[in-house]
């Protein structure tokens, strides 16, 4: 990697804390109108933060898609393109890829069909009359709970 | 001491049908409770057991750091074929250790990983993810759960759907099922005998939590048009999951079930139906392997108390 922090991963804080991190950096991020360096974002952290750890949270958003860089003379500016919402789907999705059983740890509300199984449920939600419940439309506000 | 010492070893096998009967026929609330249950019961036997036969295993060893005295013919002949069982023994222990060690790690490191993706968030009991993939958890956590759901799979249910699939979801964390999928789990690796109870309770957990939505929503139909929904908006499988299982999987048994009517709650049934007498089977099972354990570790406890010179 070209980046002067690639290496820097002594410096990273904690496993537990890294999510949290992340997620503030994103924020700070979004605040910005335009393009900004590295330096903008670690001043507006709070300045607890070392130049090569923000480099380096930052380096791990660009991987996981929330965040987007360009060059500007010798170092990079940094965009926002999600929100922490989107940041903790794209994390999400990578725990759930990376639990071969995941069914097991966590509860899942429905499991992966087998072709038999697909042919059996249509049949089943085809035979059942939908007579007695009118469907709802699907504008609401559950969503938001 | 006879053969019996083998027994919790063995007796895990009695819990084969009775898994069976129990998912399809018990109340499913019930019936996870009783199974993983025995389960626990049985796993633990069965590694107290394999432990009493290391010791006498391991005392053969030249060089073992336990007393010499443990050796004597005396204690030996508390064991039939000791030196088969008690050397087998010892790498079997090995191996159900490790298993379940990394089992339990594997599920802290899961539930950790998950937490750290949500951070930054607000900590509300539902939190949507935009995300186009169709998926729903409940994450269990130290104060209180809370169930994760994307966008994706909220586009697809019906507002009422939704609320059966959150009275759903809010059901395994407020009957805390997560605790006895967490039993069978490391029972069906201290014992591979008892993996159909694991089978068996991660079903009747799924079950119980939807005829808690049903009662919640007030339709049975709605939660089943809801799991079945959901289910058929994931790409099938292209190799079954579980291979020697033949027969119609979790969902299309979740659905049809939901299409019966309600199953009643009675707590123990009577002896003489099939599901009493599975559900006394098991309970003996259960309780032979553990006064069967008991035994032998009083009977081995003596005989090297009675070989330990004072």
């Amino acid at each position: 990697m070209n980046d002067r922090g690639g290496n820097e991963t002594g410096s990273s804080p904690g496993r537990r804390g890294q999510g949290k991190l992340e997620a503030h950096v994103l924020s700070v991020l979004k605040g910005a109108a335009e393009p900004v360096p590295v330096a903008w974002v670690q001043e507006r952290l709070g300045g607890d933060l070392a130049y090569t750890t923000v480099i380096t949270i930052l380096t791990r958003l660009h991987g996981k898609g929330a965040v987007e860089r360009e060059r500007a003379g010798r170092s990079f500016v940094w965009t926002a393109v999600s929100d922490e919402a989107g940041l903790a789907a794209l994390r999400m999705r990578k725990v759930l890829d990376a639990e071969a059983d995941r069914q097991a740890v966590l509860a899942s509300f429905v499991t992966a069909l087998s072709k038999n199984d697909e042919l059996l449920l249509r049949e089943l939600l085809a035979a059942e009359p939908e007579s007695d419940e009118p469907p709802e439309p699907t504008a609401s506000s559950e969503e938001d709970r | 001491m006879g053969f019996f010492v083998f027994l919790p070893l063995v007796l895990p096998l009695t819990a084969w049908p009775v898994a069976r009967l129990a998912e399809s026929r018990l109340h499913p609330r019930t019936a996870t409770r009783l199974l993983s249950a025995v389960a626990g019961v049985l796993a633990v036997c069965s590694t107290l057991c394999l432990g009493l036969l290391m010791i006498v295993g391991t005392a053969q060893l030249p060089g073992n750091p336990l007393p010499d005295a443990w050796s004597d013919p005396e204690v030996r002949a508390a064991l039939p074929y000791d030196e088969v069982a008690g050397r087998a023994a010892i790498p079997a222990l090995l191996a159900v250790l490790v298993s379940c060690g990394a089992a339990a790690r594997r599920q802290v490191r899961a539930r950790r990983r998950a937490e750290d993706a949500l951070a930054g968030l607000p900590e509300t009991s539902v939190t949507v993810l935009p995300d186009g993939a169709p998926y729903a958890y409940a994450l269990p956590g130290r104060r209180r759960g809370r169930v994760v759901v994307s966008t994706g799979m909220l586009a697809a249910l019906t507002s009422r759907e939704r609320r059966a699939l959150f009275a759903h979801e809010r059901a395994h964390l407020a009957g805390r099922h997560h605790r006895h999928l967490l039993t069978v789990h490391l029972a069906a690796r201290a014992n591979p005998f008892l993996r159909p109870l694991r089978t068996a309770v991660a079903y009747t957990a799924e079950r119980w939590a939807d005829e808690e939505a049903a009662a919640a929503v007030g339709s049975r139909r709605c939660v089943a048009r809801a799991i079945g929904t959901a289910a058929l908006l994931a790409p099938p499988t292209t190799t079954p999951l579980l291979p020697a299982v033949t027969g119609p999987g979790p969902v299309p048994r979740r659905v049809a079930a939901l299409l019966r009517p309600a199953p009643t709650a009675r707590t123990w049934p009577s002896l003489f139906t099939a599901v009493g007498l599975a559900a006394w089977v098991a309970a003996f099972g259960a309780t032979a392997s553990a006064l069967s354990s008991a035994n032998s570790a009083v009977a081995l406890f003596l005989a090297l108390r009675a070989a330990t010179p004072v």
